[in-house]
């Protein structure tokens, strides 16, 4: 069954490689239905998965170099279940929503779903060997895709973006090989190694650090983050949707599948640290979004300040803190590829701008796509009701206890994102659309007297496309649903997050 | 029996006999290469019926054993691959093919001589054939300078090579009374006051392979070389000589001088750090695409070496693994490199330029080497540094494990150039047509280094008797 969802997509991008680059719209359908294929089988094994059970479900495993201890070896758990639903749903909604690519879009869409293969590898793999196989794996395509279909500082952006995540993936390279020598089991099994292998602290420190570099680019944590503004804001939006939603995610999900249940005494002793990087994730994330005039820039540093809450519920090293940690990043990936496919496609294509400053008044020019821009933002600065207050809640509730005067200054962090999200929506969606064309037309049609007349019709743009609204669409439910029914997610979370602590040593 | 054993080098020598003489009689200008390819095969299949033999002959002039199979295997397969590879630009380049091909034959001889010999003359024979050969491949463009250049200055610097290993020979000759290598070992570990003698002979003796496996500071000809000789040349000499060289130092140093290991294997730890930090950085700002895969495979020795600092048996598995994997990887890149220079000679990084477009399946491949380059899965490359780094960090050399994966990012910086002229800019190069035996080359090359990762169980346990061969002897 994993085995299927995995690799579906790379036969996907294998048959695309085979098609004629002439037909576009078959190699679009082509790409969406073999992205499809993971949503089903996710959506069956939604179905069959045992919420009741702590350990991996699906598993399968089979020998593959056993020389030196390495299998292939799939599983998920209540940790891991969640972010492969979200990083099938996304990748498809990706596709849809790169239906406007033009160019090389027989490259684009093999691209798309080899990086699919790679995102969905990593969410199930649990030997380490594997698991940094797919970490690689989607470096590749996520170069390309911001190379080729990247803004005019692309090239830039593709190789700083492909160096810095590389050289955080191979110092934690070392850390795993290191743990690999420190447990002393001869075996690259994850769940062997966290169980069995007795690590003296010392050892913890300093395989805790390896690995933290490695994941810390990833998330980004401050002061890794430098390239990440220019990977989100030069992918094309298909790309951005995915970084943001997927690839973030990577890094924190390191933290929860490796150095937690494998190196406790070391997570302890780095809590505090954790935290305090959070916060200032948090905080400065936010505080830079609110200094953007770019709109994706603008998001793009709201992620780095969403992904701080994460590091905090995973500090608190709390059941409410560390549930609340994988809520954020579920809800964020979500949230994030709306705002990235508005942002850079839904408005962009129609004002071709992304400047705040030179875009108003898009309720009255566009309502229907303004009002979802408003969801999203609401559903991004935490308005109840929706999934991203219910992930930070959770986080900061349960985090309050220990990390009292770090919730306080998170919450500051709330209040600045709120901030910066309704700034941006006075600017860009309220505001006297007629009087600004009257303006305008008084400009440049001087003396003529009918120019107030029409002028609302001249500035109304075409509002959203039945594909557009089909992206979106997923999003928001899931968005309303997770926000008013929490527990269906914590259902799946808790079990695996009790274990979890439990092995830690029963916090 | 003791013809059966040394059967591969008796066809190898015939073989290139047979080339020398199609090149003067024959008429038809394809026999010297398919003749030469055809010694090749005939050597690996030589070779099958000695799998799992272990034996000495006249002396231990020559030994078969899994390590020597390794490494005859690994040149036999460079020279058949360089043939086809070679083809199209020998007949652009109005290279004479008789003498070509022979001389790559005797090359590939040297080199068989050098892996399956546990005495130093045999060795020292081997290595002399090899680089003779060479002196005359580099030079074979006759009308460009900077061949011409290329051949001399290898000559120079190999007459001098060939000057130390010879001193530091007859130094450690001198204590020990004897050139096999085991005999050395006896006299270097009864440390009577000669110790020093030996510790200096040795390093005279480092020094002299140093210098043929390009490790910084002894690096200085391999730009040179490696850009000005021929293409395939350039390949035959990256992939095949250094392998060559490192099989040497294997036998000479983890048997004869393995009492000594205190005195090398720090010395090899600093060339190793060395070699890839110079490589890479100089590799960085390259222009030219054989310079800049020059400075490459000064870098890649230098991953190479970390094998060398660790000592240990998966160390010296990690080279042998990480060898066989690098041959494809240089043979499918200097395919291209070949390829694209019948359109535009000077051999630019530009030249990659729109390849993405202009014929796709090659750009591809090419992304393949230069991820197993870089050292990023699924490749072998990949594998190769994994089982270096593994075996430095088995060997609590940590510190060289991480010297080692941020050298593997810096490269990035220069083997994605390749991969972004290819991909991401919007002029093309004109390319000439693509020739069968480039074809050839970059599929196989290409489909190896994923194989390679992906079911590497049969050639691991392979490695896992060939390294018991060279286990350090103190």
């Amino acid at each position: 069954m994993l085995s299927l969802l995995i690799f579906t997509p790379l036969i996907g991008s294998l048959v695309i490689a085979l098609l004629p680059r002439e037909n576009k719209d078959l190699l679009r359908r082509v790409a969406l239905l073999f992205s499809l294929v993971p949503v089903a089988l996710v959506a069956i094994m939604w179905a069959r998965y045992d919420t009741a059970a702590e350990g991996m479900q699906f598993v399968e495993r089979i020998p593959w170099i056993p020389a030196v201890g390495i299998q292939y070896f799939l599983g998920v758990d209540g940790i891991s279940f969640p972010m492969l639903a979200v990083t099938a749903l996304v990748t498809t909604l990706a596709i849809l929503a790169s239906f406007n690519i033009q160019e090389r879009v027989k490259e684009f869409m093999a691209l798309m779903l080899l990086l699919e293969t790679g995102m969905l590898g990593v969410f199930v793999a649990l030997d380490y060997f594997l698991f940094y196989i797919f970490w690689e794996v989607v470096l590749v395509p996520m170069y390309f895709i911001i190379g080729i279909w990247g803004g005019p500082r692309r090239e830039y952006a593709a190789i700083k973006f492909f160096i810095y995540t590389l050289l955080g993936s191979v110092v934690m390279l070392v850390g795993i090989l290191a743990l690999y020598f420190q447990s002393g089991l001869g075996t690259f099994d994850m769940l062997a190694i966290a169980e069995q292998a007795r690590l003296n602290p010392t050892a913890q420190y300093w395989i805790f650090l390896l690995l933290f570099f490695g994941f810390a680019v990833k998330v980004p944590i401050f002061p890794f983050h430098t390239w990440l503004p220019d990977a989100h804001v030069e992918a094309p939006t298909g790309g951005s949707m995915l970084l943001a939603g997927v690839l973030l995610k990577m890094g924190t999900y390191g933290f929860y599948r490796i150095s937690y249940p494998t190196l406790p005494d070391a997570a302890k002793a780095f809590a505090i640290v954790m935290g305090v990087l959070g916060v200032i994730n948090i905080i400065y994330g936010a505080l830079v979004a609110m200094a953007q005039k770019d709109f994706k820039k603008m998001v793009a540093y709201s992620s780095i300040s969403h992904m701080g809450f994460v590091l905090l519920g995973l500090a608190a090293m709390t059941p409410m803190s560390m549930a609340g940690g994988l809520f954020v990043m579920i809800s964020h990936g979500l949230i994030s590829p709306m705002m990235f496919f508005f942002a850079g496609t839904v408005i962009y294509e129609r004002t071709h701008t992304r400047m705040l400053p030179e875009m108003s008044a898009l309720f009255t020019k566009m309502p229907v796509a303004a009002t979802l821009l408003a969801f999203a933002a609401f559903a991004n600065l935490g308005l109840p009701g929706l999934s991203g207050f219910a992930g930070e809640f959770f986080t900061l509730t349960g985090a309050f206890e220990p990390l009292t005067s770090l919730v306080a200054v998170a919450v500051l962090g709330m209040v600045l994102t709120a901030a910066y999200h309704l700034m941006m929506m006075r600017q860009i969606l309220m505001g006297d659309a007629t009087a600004e064309a009257a303006g305008h037309a008084a400009a440049h049609a001087h003396g003529h007297g009918a120019a107030g007349h029409g002028a609302l019709a001249a500035v109304r743009l075409p509002d959203l496309t039945l594909r557009e609204a089909i992206v979106s669409a997923p999003l928001m439910v899931s968005i309303v649903l997770f926000g008013v029914a929490p527990s269906i997610l914590l259902r799946i979370f808790n079990p695996s997050i009790q274990a979890l602590l439990s092995r830690m040593g029963g916090l | 029996m003791q013809w059966q054993m040394i059967l591969p080098e008796i066809l190898l020598a015939a073989g290139g006999l047979a080339v020398v003489a199609a090149g003067v009689m024959g008429r038809r200008r394809e026999t010297p290469a398919a003749l030469a390819a055809a010694t090749f095969v005939a050597a690996l299949v030589a070779l099958w019926p000695l799998r799992g033999i272990t034996a000495e002959a006249w002396w231990g002039m020559l030994v078969v054993d899994s390590f020597a199979l390794f490494f005859k295997a690994l040149f036999a397969l460079t020279g058949l691959l360089v043939v086809p590879l070679a083809h199209a630009y020998v007949e652009r380049r109005g290279i004479h093919a008789g003498e070509f091909y022979a001389l790559i034959v005797f090359a590939v001889l040297g080199m068989s001589m050098m892996a399956s010999s546990r005495d130093l003359l045999m060795i020292y024979l081997g290595l002399e054939l090899l680089s003779i050969g060479s002196y005359v491949l580099a030079g074979m463009l006759k009308d460009d300078d900077r061949s011409l250049e290329a051949s001399l200055k290898y000559f120079l610097v190999g007459a001098m090579t060939s000057a130390l290993l010879l001193f530091g020979l007859s130094l450690v000759y001198g204590i020990s009374g004897s050139t096999h290598v085991e005999a050395i070992r006896r006299a270097v570990s009864a440390g009577d006051g000669w110790r020093g003698v030996a510790v200096a002979g040795m390093w005279f003796m480092l020094a002299g392979f140093g210098f043929k496996v390009a490790a910084v500071p002894f690096h200085m000809w391999a730009p040179d070389v490696y850009h000005g000789a021929p293409t395939p040349v350039a390949a035959l000499l990256i992939a095949g000589s250094e392998a060559a060289a490192f099989s040497a130092i294997l036998r000479v140093f983890t048997t004869g001088f393995g009492p000594l290991a205190n005195y090398w294997q720090a010395v090899f730890a600093v060339l190793a750090v060395a070699t890839m930090t110079y490589g890479n950085a100089a590799a960085l700002v390259q222009t030219s695409a054989k310079r800049m895969m020059a400075y490459s495979a000064i870098a890649q020795a230098g991953y190479v070496l970390v094998g060398l600092a660790v000592g240990t048996p998966e160390g010296f598995g990690a080279m042998l693994y990480y060898l066989l994997a690098y041959l494809f990887m240089v043979v499918g890149t200097f395919a291209v490199i070949a390829w694209l220079s019948l359109a535009r000679p000077e051999e630019m990084l530009d030249d990659f330029e729109g390849l993405g477009r202009s014929v796709p399946w090659v750009a591809a491949a090419v992304v393949i080497f230069m991820i197993s380059f870089i050292g990023i899965p699924p490749t072998a490359g990949f594998l190769g540094k994994f089982y270096l780094i593994r075996a430095a960090v088995s060997a609590d050399m940590v510190w060289l494990a991480v010297v080692m994966v941020v050298n593997s990012a810096i490269s990035a910086g220069y083997y994605y150039s390749i991969v972004r002229r290819m991909y991401l800019t919007d002029r093309s190069a004109t390319v000439a047509a693509l020739p069968p035996g480039t074809s050839l080359v970059v599929g196989l090359a290409a489909a190896a280094t994923v194989l390679l990762m992906l079911f590497p169980q049969p050639i691991i346990e392979w490695l896992g008797s060939a390294q018991q061969v060279v286990a350090l002897l103190r």
